[in-house]
């Protein structure tokens, strides 16, 4: 149980290490996706199976293949070049980022236990769908219903963000979707079809 | 077993891991990606603390996180490929207009 646990968080920070400093986008979406099957193995050594499943179908699979498809489409795969607006700025990540995760490790090392392991595992049935969905539709109703909601809106909202203008026939200039922002000021909401449909009458 | 605190001990050093992502990459999709490794350190930390206590609301508060990190990733690349439209650029350094 050890060996497991000390292969896969190992596995788990390597993946991290590469997700933050791969200088290929892909390459750190791939370190990605090493984290988080570690993760799920880890839930599994927790008695979550039920979380351990979904984590591997919903984050690795579903999520990493969004975010590849994105890097792609993008071409982003490439780094960024050129200085750093902010000065020093990573190695004073690299310093508050430790001292971060050195008084997580001290915290942690403060928690014990209320109750011996072995017995409060038992409590869990093993994390199971069944016992999960239980405490999920009883308990946890109103926020599982809330979040369901909260995926239609993300449904809608992420095909109203990426639509392009439908063409109007009638000369009324094109609107723009919600939330895009005009190349130069990020203030001006004049779009280029409306400037080309005012040139077009002047020209008639 | 595995002492609960090996295990928060682990998410801590990976949601700073996520944190110094966060804080030194530069396109925002990478951004992203550090994000998603700090909701992975707190869902490991969640998954922990239900195991010492023998209570499932742990497990199902990841349930619910991991659907909002779905939802976020939908949303927020939407508007990464929306921005990229008009910009041609995903660095953050140059989406600064809000900048006060």
């Amino acid at each position: 149980m050890m060996l497991a646990f000390i292969i896969l968080g190992a596995l788990t920070l390597v993946g991290g290490v590469i997700t933050i400093s791969a200088r290929n986008a892909v390459h750190a979406a791939l370190g990605l996706v090493g984290t988080l099957l570690s993760v799920g193995g880890l839930f599994a050594s927790m008695n979550a199976s039920f979380l351990a499943a979904t984590q591997v179908i919903v984050y690795a699979g579903a999520i990493m293949v969004l975010f590849l498809f994105v890097i792609m489409l993008l071409n982003a795969n490439q780094p960024v070049t050129g200085r750093d607006p902010v000065p020093f700025v990573r190695e004073l990540a690299g310093i508050g980022g430790t001292l971060l995760a050195g008084a997580f490790v001290v915290l942690a090392f403060t928690y014990e236990d209320p109750a011996p392991l072995a017995t409060s595992a038992a409590a869990l049935r093993g994390g199971t769908a069944g016992a999960v969905g239980e405490t999920l539709l009883t308990r946890f109703l109103l926020p599982f219903e809330a979040v369901s909601v909260l995926l239609l809106v993300a449904i809608v909202g992420a095909v109203a963000l990426v639509q392009r203008p439908v063409p109007q026939p009638d000369g009324v200039p094109d609107t723009e979707p919600a939330g895009l922002l005009a190349p130069d000021t990020g203030l001006v909401f004049e779009s280029v079809t409306q400037e080309a449909v005012l040139k077009e009458r002047g020209r008639a | 077993m595995v002492p609960t605190t090996y295990y928060l001990a682990l998410s801590g050093i990976l949601f700073a891991l996520g944190m110094i992502g966060v804080l030194t990459r530069r396109t925002a999709i990478m951004v992203f990606l550090s994000v998603e490794l700090m909701l992975n350190a707190s869902n490991i930390a969640l998954v922990a603390f239900a195991r010492s206590w023998g209570d499932l609301t742990g497990q199902t508060a990841v349930f619910i996180v991991m659907t909002l990190a779905a939802a976020e990733v939908a949303i927020g690349l939407a508007i990464i490929i929306a921005i990229f439209r008009k910009r041609e650029t995903t660095n953050v350094d140059d989406l600064a207009t809000l900048k006060g």
